[in-house]
């Protein structure tokens, strides 16, 4: 009876130590990004202003705005994101649905793996090869190059697990009414798993929304307003890096609150993310 | 034992009749094992035929080789003849959207598409027809009636397929079904994964259907097999045990392990 009740005890001491431990490092995860977050609305805030949404990136001393590197931002993650992400949903397709038991999706899936965590600095090395030095200048398009092959493996990765989560009954449920493969998936797969889709895409916007490296070697940076896609162009990642590094306090200060943007927008986006696929788990 | 079915027991009191599908021959793989061996039936136009055994003995199996469907899916490979009408279905030449609308399947869990009501049903209809928006509602009104299922869906045909009940929405993929006018209907177990009161309503409407369609119905509960069919095939272990009419297979089998089955001595 005593020796019972003791393991019992003893049992239940082990039991707090180790919620105790759980706890504590749920809570150290949580801290680091309360920080962040804290410290960028801390310093990023101040400097929100109308100015920074309508004028130029400033020459040192001056005051003003990062509305090319807003703008060069979202030019390239768009470009980026259209070139992406048909590839990668059909890719993404390819593996789920045509070339399901294929040797080639088990090859294509290994390597897309390896590239969804290689260093993005490679990519960027990659289109400098591959498009700045045979034209011979650094440009947005080349930018834009960069970012959709970071977006490819991540798409590929969200389509083909989505789509394999559309369960096999559906599929022969629209076979056996007499439609072809492709309509199939186009009315039926696609349907079905199209939330998810669609999260997987918002991820990759969300992941190169905030790439710097890449964009380091191939679009480079602008001090200009540039709406020309063969050219240098602006954007926050690297005004951010380029301001931060600056011994200037204008700059340090938009360099600040163009990484509060950043985030808050990454932030917004993949809360929107959740509420999607939230939606498609109540259904 | 020689192979099971002799002719003689082949031609029960439907040789009479006009038979829709003839298997003859037919042996199936899965990979390198074999699932079904030398399978011999004819199925007569316009009446109801299940196909009893135990699990894992190849009803379904029998059964997705009708429509192909198994071809979904590499390493599964028939060999043999299937005949619709005389021709031979497992002909390579077989187009095999064209064979599925002539033959329709309703499967063990209720499979509506993502979308409404409505579209579930002119879904199939669209791929081979180009009609009038009044003629699709006339047909989707006629397809859920057939299904009875029009009086509970008739003010919500814009809800989601997936927001009715489990009953009804194999309701649904009955209408489905039959909105394409086909010849034969496959029902794999359409009333395993649903309550009394649904599977009431499915026997009832299999019953209706009987009098224009060839009817196949797989199924693990002999009280239904007796309940809805003419004629009913015991499988056993990929071999055809015994095919003859339905109250013979229930009351005097032939075969000692329909008996035993039948019985429920095993299975």
């Amino acid at each position: 009876m005593s020796t019972a009740l003791s393991l019992h005890q003893s049992r239940k001491r082990k039991n707090s130590v180790m919620m105790a431990l759980c706890v504590v490092a749920a809570g150290i995860g949580l801290a680091w990004l309360a920080l962040i977050l804290g410290a960028l609305i801390y310093k990023g805030l101040s400097g929100v202003s109308l100015a920074v949404f309508t004028e130029m990136t400033p020459p040192p001393g001056d005051a003003g705005g990062l509305l090319n590197a807003i703008y060069g931002s979202i030019v390239m993650t768009i470009i980026g994101i259209l070139v992406g992400t048909p590839i990668g949903v059909l890719a993404g397709t390819y593996m789920a649905e045509y070339g399901r038991f294929s040797k080639l999706t088990t090859v294509v899936r290994f390597i897309n793996d390896i590239l969804l965590s290689a260093p993005s600095i490679i990519v960027g090395l990659f289109v400098y090869e591959l498009m700045v030095r045979p034209m011979g200048h650094f440009s947005a398009i080349a930018g834009a190059v960069a970012l959709s092959i970071l977006v490819i493996p991540v798409v590929v990765r969200t389509t083909e697990d989505m789509l394999n989560l559309v369960p096999n009954a559906l599929r022969e449920a629209g076979t056996a009414i007499g439609a072809p493969r492709w309509v199939v998936i186009r009315s039926v797969a696609y349907r079905a798993a199209m939330s998810g889709i669609v999260t997987g895409i918002l991820l990759a916007v969300a992941r190169i929304s905030g790439e710097t490296a890449p964009l380091l070697f191939t679009a480079l940076n602008n001090q200009f307003w540039s709406s020309n896609l063969n050219a240098p162009m602006a954007s926050l990642p690297v005004t951010i890096f380029q301001f931060a590094l600056s011994p200037y306090e204008e700059w340090q200060q938009l360099a600040w609150t163009g990484a509060l943007i950043i985030t808050l927008t990454v932030l917004g986006l993949s809360i929107f993310a959740r509420s999607l696929t939230g939606r498609r788990e109540d259904r | 034992m020689k192979p099971m079915l002799s002719t003689d027991l082949n031609v029960p009191d439907t040789a009479v009749e006009k038979a829709k599908i003839e298997v003859k021959g037919l042996n199936f793989y899965y990979g390198q094992s074999k699932a079904l061996k030398d399978i011999n039936l004819s199925l007569p136009e316009r009446s109801v035929t299940a196909f009893i055994g135990p699990s894992g003995c190849g009803k379904s199996t029998l059964l997705r080789v009708l429509n192909r469907i198994y071809e979904l899916y590499p390493k599964q490979s028939a060999e043999g003849q299937v005949l619709l009408d005389g021709k031979n279905i497992l002909d390579r030449s077989q187009d095999l959207n064209l064979l599925r609308t002539k033959i329709g399947m309703v499967f063990q869990k209720p499979t509506p598409f993502p979308m409404s009501i409505y579209e579930n049903i002119a879904f199939g209809v669209r791929l081979y027809e180009k009609i009038s928006k009044a003629e699709m509602d006339n047909r989707v009104e006629s397809a859920l009636k057939r299904a009875a299922l029009w009086n509970e869906v008739k003010d919500k045909l814009n809800a989601s397929g997936q927001s009715l009940s489990g009953g009804q929405q194999q309701r649904l993929c009955i209408a489905r079904t039959v909105a394409v006018k086909p010849e034969v209907i496959l029902l794999d177990e359409p009333a395993s994964a649903l309550d009394p009161l649904s599977t009431a309503k499915i026997e009832e409407l299999i019953d209706e259907l009987q009098a224009d369609y060839t009817i196949v119905i797989v199924t693990h509960n002999m009280q239904q097999a007796a309940r809805v069919s003419r004629q009913t095939a015991f499988m056993y272990l990929g071999e055809l045990v015994e095919f003859d009419r339905t109250e013979k297979i229930f009351t005097s089998p032939h075969e000692k392990r329909t008996q035993d089955y039948i019985t429920g001595r095993f299975g």
